[in-house]
């Protein structure tokens, strides 16, 4: 009961003319961003962020225009996997694999409108989660102490991108320089100017959003240039927009399934919508795959992968709103947004600023009903608008870019530095390191040290505080045993190519 | 060997990083100072970053050297933009951004330059004008 009369609040919160006027701009921009092939979510949300900096909006309006940006970039997706057979951002893989043949066999119309209801059933039920659980694991974190949220912070640099597959090396020393980035600037505690080589702009540390646009949006201009630039395909001719009822119907299931599995998988660290949708399809091709039509074109192959990465990106919220350790590339994102606004997630921010949260969550619930009209009834306007060619697109996305960069101080010594971070952003992409463990380590970087000297002046200096609390022992030993199975998933991940290569060569 | 070079790079940062550290003056009635979190992130760089040179895991696909003269020119382009963004102001500085990146990235070169003559303006009159974040017309150099 406590959690209704707490929503209802938050709806009158996201009710004011502003906030309903953002949601449905980000829902709008959201959705084509999605949908434009080469612009995702994390590189959308990134290019926003100064912008709204810039307008001076608060964190609950900011809050409530970046997460209808992201969760219209889940829905917008499928468009262009379905139309195109090229994902619109990276969940959107999966939805090729089935979506693709529906279109080209005359269903198209079907397949965009089972994937928009998907992408509704599966955002749903994760804000339905969202306002259920993130609450409870406020309460529960509200215990930690500094030791204990050190540990938090090692075991969210262990597990984030850790379950990917990816040597696991590299993701840890990508969370490490993101640590030592955040070491550049003044002490807060003694007031020692570190690794600032006698800069005045340095002084006050690393802007992260300076550098994660870099990172994400202009290091993706560089990546974008490696590649041919062939004449896009065609999109498949769609006569007519109204689909079978019947056929969205019989996916209920495959829907369901779906979303549960990409809730898991968003909830948990280190997964995000990617895998929550590659999840959901494999789950649904396991159990309901009896003829061999998976991959030919199976409705149920279009809904499951749909509603799972919306799900998944519903519940990786809830670790970043609950516990300020986010469970995904965007989620970072957006965390980055929170701090430079002053506003701290973690267990306290549900006490003191419950306008936020519930706003945000009443907010999201609105989103998905806006979402769903902009995809079904209206989905003409973004199919004409997803042929922008890409040589005309990402010259203007970079004016932007840079617009947003220097209107957060006018400065451009911040334009340089965003510019430094896209080559390295680009480089360390080559190398197949994560850059999501680096924003997290710029990110929390301060905080992790703050929160272990103020442990350490509480036991004046002995170490043995770190490992003195069941909450922090508990943690060590997730964060250990996290490492253990992503050491074990590379390792095996090298043999299964090996053999791949053996098969296909 | 790519592979290699990058934990060199990092392990000689790592080591620059980690000595520098030593050079904070610890203050009183602050038990770890400055020095200790930055050894703390510096020594695993260290070790991390040399076990990627000893054992080096995946392979990395450089583009071929016509592709990574294009990037060199866009990257190029926008640094010039973040030199001539106050010398000329926003809409000449994003005009040349528009279209050489345009050109860049392979589209016919009078419909670059056209998009960048119409949106240049554009954005300057939507950022300047209806949302009223302040971007100069003309640089310091016209004024």
């Amino acid at each position: 009961m406590e959690i209704l009369s707490l929503l209802g609040q938050g709806f009158v919160v996201a009710s004011t003319p502003l906030n309903i006027t953002l949601l449905l701009m980000g829902c709008f921009i959201g959705t084509l961003l999605g949908a434009l092939p080469g612009l995702g979510p994390v590189n959308g949300v990134a290019v926003l962020i100064p912008l709204t900096f810039t307008f001076g909006f608060d964190a609950t309006s900011s809050m409530i225009l970046l997460c209808a940006v992201y969760f219209g970039c889940m829905y917008g997706g499928r468009i262009s996997s379905i139309l195109l057979n090229i994902p619109g951002d990276e969940p959107a893989i999966m939805t090729t694999l089935d979506g693709y043949p529906m279109a080209v066999q005359g269903q198209a119309a079907n397949a965009l409108a089972i994937s928009g209801v998907a992408s509704f059933v599966g955002a749903t039920i994760a804000v339905i989660g969202l306002s259920l659980f993130a609450p409870l694991l406020a309460r529960a974190a509200i215990h930690f102490g500094p030791a204990d949220y050190f540990a938090l912070y090692i075991l969210a640099f262990a597990t984030i991108g850790g379950i990917a597959g990816v040597d696991p090396r590299k993701t840890l020393l990508s969370a490490l320089i993101g640590l030592l980035l955040a070491t550049v600037g003044l002490d807060p505690i003694s007031g020692v100017p570190r690794y600032t080589f006698d800069s005045f702009h340095l002084y006050d540390g690393i802007e992260p959003i300076v550098a994660l646009v870099g990172l994400f949006a202009i290091s993706e201009i560089l990546m974008l240039l490696e590649k041919t630039f062939k004449d896009r395909p065609k999109a498949i001719p769609v006569g007519s927009w109204l689909p079978q009822w019947g056929a969205i119907w019989r996916t209920r299931w495959a829907m369901l399934r779906g979303s549960g599995v990409g809730f898991v998988a968003g909830v948990l660290p280190g997964a995000g919508a990617s895998l929550g949708s590659f999840m959901a399809y494999v789950a649904e091709k396991q159990t309901s795959n009896k003829k061999g039509t998976f991959g030919k074109g199976d409705p149920r192959g279009v809904a499951a992968p749909e509603s799972g990465n919306n799900a998944a990106s519903g519940g990786a919220l809830i670790p970043m709103l609950s516990l300020g350790v986010p469970g995904s590339g965007t989620t970072a994102v957006l965390l980055a947004m929170l701090i430079s606004l002053n506003v701290q997630p973690g267990p306290l921010l549900f006490e003191r600023q419950p306008d936020l949260v519930w706003g945000l969550v009443a907010s999201l619930y609105m989103a998905n009903v806006a979402l769903l009209i902009l995809n079904l009834p209206m989905i003409g306007i973004f199919t004409r608008l997803m042929m922008t060619p890409t040589w005309a697109l990402m010259p203007i996305v970079a004016a932007v870019t840079f617009v947003g960069v220097y209107g957060i101080s006018n400065s451009v010594f911040d334009l340089e530095m965003m510019v430094f971070f896209g080559v390295v952003g680009y480089f360390l992409r080559k190398f197949d390191v994560s850059l999501v463990p680096l924003v997290l380590g710029l990110l929390l970087g301060g905080d992790m040290e703050r929160n272990l000297r103020r442990a350490m002046s509480i036991s004046d200096g002995d170490w043995w505080i770190l490992v003195a609390s069941p909450i922090s022992i508990g943690l060590y030993i997730l964060t250990a045993f996290f490492l253990a199975l992503s050491v074990w998933l590379a390792v095996r991940d090298n043999r299964q190519t090996e053999a791949e290569r053996l098969t296909e060569g | 060997m790519s592979v290699r070079i990058l934990g060199v790079a990092i392990f000689v940062i790592a080591a620059l990083y980690t000595r520098q550290a030593g050079t904070y003056a610890v203050s009183f009635g602050d038990v770890l100072g400055p020095t200790v979190f930055p050894v703390i992130v510096g020594i695993p760089m260290m070790i991390l970053s040399a076990s990627l040179v000893v054992f080096p895991t995946g392979q990395v696909d450089w583009p071929a050297p016509q592709r990574m003269w294009r990037q060199a020119a866009a990257l190029a382009v926008l640094v010039g933009f973040t030199m001539t963004l106050e010398p000329l102001g926003f809409p000449l500085a994003a005009f040349a951004l528009i279209a050489l990146i345009g050109i860049i990235l392979g589209g016919a070169p009078w419909r670059a330059v056209l998009l960048g003559a119409i949106m240049a303006p554009a954005l300057w009159a939507l950022f300047d004008q209806v949302l009223g974040l302040p971007l100069d017309f003309l640089g310091e150099l016209f004024v």
